[in-house]
């Protein structure tokens, strides 16, 4: 292997290196202070000053599909958009850690710190052009995240929930890099853009290649909590300070969502070569969204209703990249992919938003029955709220309607009609345990005991903010749609 | 009288096997130190198979990939084991019995 390194090369990774240079300052001040906390007014301004850097780097830096670092990383449309979601999940769940009650105190600055180089490493993931690279960038992410869990002030079930993070997310890495090992030992390579014209060969001649794929993909789905490794996502979910949960449930899902679709482009999931994996695929995304709604259904708990239903939108998206994966419309499905990411990204960064908001007690809960009355209480995080949980629903003129919309179309142009008709029904189902909340907020007699504790300006004016975009983004969908996939286009 | 070469299949049968045993200790075990252990073998036996692959392929690729490996699983014992430290601290046990606050 010849390994040279460009000059030129440096420019792409600039977002990355701005962030990790923002994500010290922090860190430096309270060293210089002789480890007094700065003030988290000036964190916070810090942070989105790398934020921002790192956002202008990723336009001012646009790539033509070009392949730099002797192929380990890929820049292309798809790159850009991750970076940009992935900044504005950082971005807003760092506003909410900043007046959440569990973050906020004593180690802020590290919290910060942390939360950005998880960042970086969501980035290098969603870059990356080789497994072993994703790899890489996945394991910075999540062990940042597993800090991140455990700093939080609450004793007991952030602890459980970091470790139990810990031993699932670790045993997800190994399987996918046994997984990573079998495909490099049946193809040579590990990079995507060579296993593209080799893989579709090699998955039904040779069998140490098809181990390594299946292995590879159980790792992914470990990660991304699909059936049936999908047991830890509603604990962690739960156990974790919430806007950590956020930043889990929108930029880390949104990054696996990424490394599928370029481990599917590969084209492994032809029907000609491998039927039973495009079968087992299909099973699995339905088991998913079922799973997901149907535990969604009997929640008391908001956050573990709310990861239910991440699930079960996991298994939304995975119809989308399915579709991708069997060629006839490449770039259909993975657009609509995207589109749906930012729309679900936008949902959940408002819903989890509204369970920031009313925890004033360390490891307060909040349950749907708490949200009795709220509509008269403060009536405009309600209308918010009941937006974003249509919008989950997928009613329309909502993004959440449009971005399964475009997912169930791609599927049906794809010869996926019955996976698409699951996907209804399980969307049918998912609006009993949607609209409840709904109900408890505006038709109900009970006077509501939940406040937000001290002033969460910035955490209102986000959710608030989130469920004008769903409508706005849902209003301008077919333009928005395009757009999306005139930049995706680039890839293929 | 046994042929003495090594050939592909003991390297990854080898490999296979402690990766097994590493991951039985992971889903098995209640002792905290006893999964980070698993852990650690899990990916030891992940290094094995690449440095065999890199070698009866005669590529160097393998044993590149067993280095970025090697990393990533200090990193990750250094966390897993502060995490251990956490736990102690907190229920004076390690043990992942006291976990079952979180379930539905």
């Amino acid at each position: 292997m010849n390994i040279q390194l460009e000059p030129s090369s440096i420019t792409f990774v600039t977002p990355a290196i701005a962030l990790f240079f923002f994500s010290l300052v922090p860190l430096f001040m309270k060293v210089f202070r002789g480890n007094k906390e700065p003030s988290s007014f000036s964190v916070l301004i810090y942070s989105f000053l790398g934020l921002i850097v790192a956002a202008g780097l990723s336009v001012i830096f646009p790539a033509e599909s070009s392949l730099v670092f002797s192929g380990a990383l890929v820049f292309d449309g798809l790159s850009i958009w991750s970076n940009f979601l992935i900044i504005l999940a950082t971005g807003f769940s760092i506003v909410y850690a900043r007046e959440h009650l569990e973050t906020c105190h004593r180690q802020f600055s590290e919290i910060v710190f942390l939360m950005m180089n998880a960042a970086v490493g969501m980035m290098i993931v969603a870059w990356s052009n080789d497994l072993i690279i994703t790899f890489i960038g996945i394991e910075i992410m999540s062990l940042c995240l597993y800090i991140l869990i455990a700093l939080s002030d609450e004793e007991k079930l952030s602890k459980e929930a970091a470790f139990k993070y810990f031993v699932l997310g670790s045993l997800g890495s190994a399987i996918f890099l046994f997984g990573i090992a079998f495909i490099y030992g049946g193809s040579g390579t590990t990079q995507f853009s060579l296993l593209k014209s080799a893989s579709f060969e090699l998955v039904s001649t040779s069998p140490v290649f098809l181990s390594g794929i299946v292995m590879t993909l159980l790792g992914l789905c470990f990660k991304a909590g699909v059936f049936p490794f999908h047991s830890w996502v509603p604990d962690v979910y739960q156990g974790s300070p919430t806007p950590l949960t956020t930043f889990m449930s929108t930029g880390v899902k949104v990054v696996t969502f990424v490394v599928f679709l370029r481990f599917f482009a590969t084209g492994f999931l032809m029907p000609e070569s491998s039927e039973t994996l495009l079968n087992v695929m299909q099973v699995l995304a339905v088991i998913t969204m079922l799973i997901g709604n149907l535990c969604a259904l009997g929640q008391k708990s908001f956050k573990r209703m709310l990861a239910y239903s991440s699930l079960s939108h996991t298994g939304y998206v995975l119809v989308g990249i399915i579709s991708m994966g069997l060629g006839g419309g490449y770039a259909v499905g993975a657009s609509g992919v995207l589109f749906y990411s930012f729309g679900y990204l936008l949902m959940t960064l408002g819903t989890f938003g509204v369970a920031s908001l009313y925890e004033s007690r360390v490891g307060q809960e909040i349950y749907i029955e708490d949200l009795k009355g709220l509509g008269r209480k403060n009536p405009w995080v309600a209308i918010s709220l009941s937006l974003l949980l249509l919008s989950l629903a997928g009613i329309p003129p909502t993004v959440g309607f449009f971005g399964k919309l475009f997912i169930f179309s791609a599927a049906i142009q794809n010869g996926l009609i019955w996976l698409a008709v699951w996907g209804v029904i399980n969307s049918v189902i998912s609006v009993y345990y949607y609209l409840k909340p709904i109900v408890h907020m505006f038709f109900s007699e009970d006077e509501c005991m939940l406040s937000s504790g001290r002033s969460k300006q910035l955490t209102e004016f986000s959710v608030g903010l989130m469920a004008t975009l769903v409508l706005l983004v849902g209003f301008m969908s077919s333009s928005f749609y395009e757009f999306v996939t005139k930049s995706v286009g680039q890839l293929f | 009288m046994i042929a003495s070469t090594i050939t592909l299949h003991h390297c990854l049968f080898l490999s296979i096997l402690i990766f097994s045993i590493g991951a039985f200790g992971v889903l098995v075990r209640k002792n905290i130190i006893v999964i980070l252990m698993g852990i650690e073998l899990m990916l030891n036996a992940v290094n094995l198979s690449f440095v065999s692959f890199g070698y009866f392929n005669s590529s160097l690729d393998g044993q590149l990939m067993s280095f970025f490996v090697m990393t990533v699983a200090a990193a990750e014992a250094g966390v897993g084991l502060a995490l251990a430290v956490t736990v102690f601290k907190k229920f004076k046990k390690i043990d992942i019995k006291l976990f079952e606050t979180l379930r539905d």
